[in-house]
């Protein structure tokens, strides 16, 4: 986005960009809610199930079952509490995982993004790891471990940490040097230098290495599940597959998918609105994102 | 000795593969405690480094600074209160306003009231006392300037080193608050360092001024202005030493101009 653009969002608030440091009034950062912004949203995606339906009309039940029939067997499904424990164990994999890979690729990013040293030690084997296919890392740990939670866990936390580590270093570059300047000139002690001055800066790369996290552990989850455990969402799916239902191999990616826009929408977003609502503009620029 | 003594300062910047980079060149200035000295020269002349090292966040490449009686370096900076006013506003946006100007002085061990009394009064006194619990990003960028001015008068400093404090205004704030400048210098009779390349400005603000070289920097006039305080923008008196001064200034420039071009001409 240009900055010099003038950016008409929603609420009918017209924001010119270039103005925003300029003019004498505070810029307001509370905006009128506005249903058209959700509704936009969720117009593709309601594109996409109508194509679905369509599709299925032109096909058998077992090779492409429709929408209606997935959601309501997954509405079944979800009176059962097999699926809850199901989907719970997948849960736990994914938040040892998310956990292990954020501290560790906290620590990797800091260094090298701290570093030079630590730049050039580290960033061959982020790299690596990184483009390393992650049911690697799944065959590995399942047969080191065996076909257990250790396995999976590990599994994941390492296979994701690559690219935490590449979102936190990116954010040490990022780290604004006349602010530390004046950290020092009014003599902020060490603690208050790392708590009030670099840590802020660091957060929104920390929220979106979080959701990086989330989206990459649920997919290796699945896939070790898939591979080599008897539990969890990817063990459903395997099982469906073995059965050839289609229509339930679907329920459950359903699940899963309804599952993560959740987390999104009730955990990430609200944490992310709160850390961040310093910045008056952010409104303006997602809306033009 | 003087309550600031600059001797036979230089500083060297070292650049890989080549000479290096020398930025001041043996300046000598004392300051007198109460002083209002505004440092004049060309863009890039070395004067934020000098502000740096006084502050102790830069050594020098040899000479020495020596304020209130005591060596200072980036290893043994000094007890005395130094605060400063940058160029631009370098404020902590994750912070509010208020916070901007209490965060530093809880830093200097300032108590949790005093602290608060202060961070309203300076507010007010730069004309933002409504807007502690703002953002900084919501706010304009002269407000943001203003909000620095607060945070770096809230401590109260025995010396204040101010970098173009108001370069980035427009020019009715930056009278407003030079206005009000002069008058917290005055009464709270504190040594000021003012570093700007606005002749007008130095002019009026200030209690002497000197004016160096372009880089390396050495003195090249230094004079004190006698004109009594509080001053009126419109001043003749004023106005006559800044024409006599700008002419210096261009006289400096054309010299150093020659100097450079018979240097390239003998290389």
């Amino acid at each position: 986005m240009s900055t010099s653009t003038e950016v008409a969002d929603d609420s009918g608030i017209r924001v010119d960009t270039d103005v925003v440091r300029g003019i004498e009034e505070p810029v307001p950062i509370k905006r009128r809610k506005s249903w058209k912004r959700p509704l936009r949203r969720f117009s593709a995606l309601i594109g996409i199930i109508v194509i679905w339906w369509l599709a299925s009309l032109f096909m058998s039940p077992q090779t492409l079952p429709g929408p209606f029939l997935v959601f309501s067997t997954m509405l079944d499904n979800l009176t059962e509490g097999d699926t809850y424990y199901q989907l719970a164990v997948t849960m736990g994999r994914v938040l040892g995982g998310m956990t292990i890979a954020m501290i560790m690729g906290l620590v990797i990013g800091l260094i090298m993004g701290l570093s030079a040293w630590g730049e050039d030690l580290l960033i061959n084997v982020v790299l690596v790891g990184f483009s390393i296919p992650a049911v690697v890392f799944g065959i590995l740990f399942i047969l080191w471990f065996g076909l257990n939670d250790t396995a999976a866990i590990l599994a994941v936390g390492v296979a994701a940490t690559p690219a935490i580590a590449i979102n936190i270093w990116q954010g040490t570059k990022a780290i604004d040097r006349d602010l530390m300047h004046m950290g020092k000139a009014f003599r902020f002690s060490q603690r208050s230098m790392l708590t009030k001055v670099v840590i802020p800066q660091l957060v929104p790369f920390v929220l979106a290495a979080l959701r990086t996290a989330l989206a990459i552990s649920w997919k290796i989850v699945t896939v070790v599940e898939l591979i080599g455990l008897s539990s969890g969402v990817g063990y459903m799916l395997h099982w469906w597959f073995g059965n050839f239902n289609m229509t339930q191999v679907l329920a459950w990616t359903l699940l899963f998918t309804i599952t993560l826009l959740l987390i999104e929408n009730l955990i990430l977003k609200p944490i992310e609105k709160r850390l961040t609502r310093w910045r008056p503009h952010a409104a303006a620029l997602e809306g033009a994102a | 000795m003087a309550y600031l003594e600059i001797d036979n300062l230089r500083k060297e910047f070292r650049r890989p593969g080549q000479a290096p980079l020398k930025v001041i060149d043996g300046l000598n200035v004392s300051v007198e405690e109460g002083a209002l000295l505004s440092i004049l020269g060309p863009s890039g002349c070395g004067k934020s480094t000098m502000l740096n090292i006084i502050n102790g966040l830069d050594d020098a490449t040899s000479g020495r600074i020596v304020l209130n009686g005591k060596e200072v370096s980036t290893k043994a900076r000094s007890d005395v209160k130094v605060s400063v006013v940058f160029q631009q506003p370098r404020l902590l946006n994750w912070r509010t306003v208020s916070d901007n100007v209490l965060v530093p002085l809880l830093e200097r061990g300032v108590g949790k009231r005093e602290a608060k009394e202060r961070v309203e009064k300076y507010l007010d006194l730069v004309g933002l006392g409504e807007f502690g619990g703002y953002y900084p990003l919501q706010l304009s960028g002269g407000m943001q300037q203003r909000v620095s001015l607060a945070r770096g008068l809230a401590i109260e400093p025995d010396l204040l080193l101010a970098d173009e404090p108001f370069s980035a205004l427009d020019e009715i704030t930056a009278r407003k608050l030079r206005q009000e400048f002069v008058r917290v210098w005055a009464t709270t009779g504190r040594t000021i360092l003012f570093v700007t390349h606005n002749i007008r400005e130095a002019v009026f603000l200030s209690s002497r001024m000197l004016v160096i070289t372009a880089r390396p920097s050495t003195t090249f006039l230094d004079m004190e202005i006698d004109v009594p305080q509080p001053r009126k923008p419109e001043d003749d008196a004023l106005f006559e030493l800044e024409k006599s001064i700008t002419a210096d200034f261009m006289r400096m420039e054309d010299e150093s101009e020659m100097k450079r071009r018979l240097q390239e001409a003998v290389a």
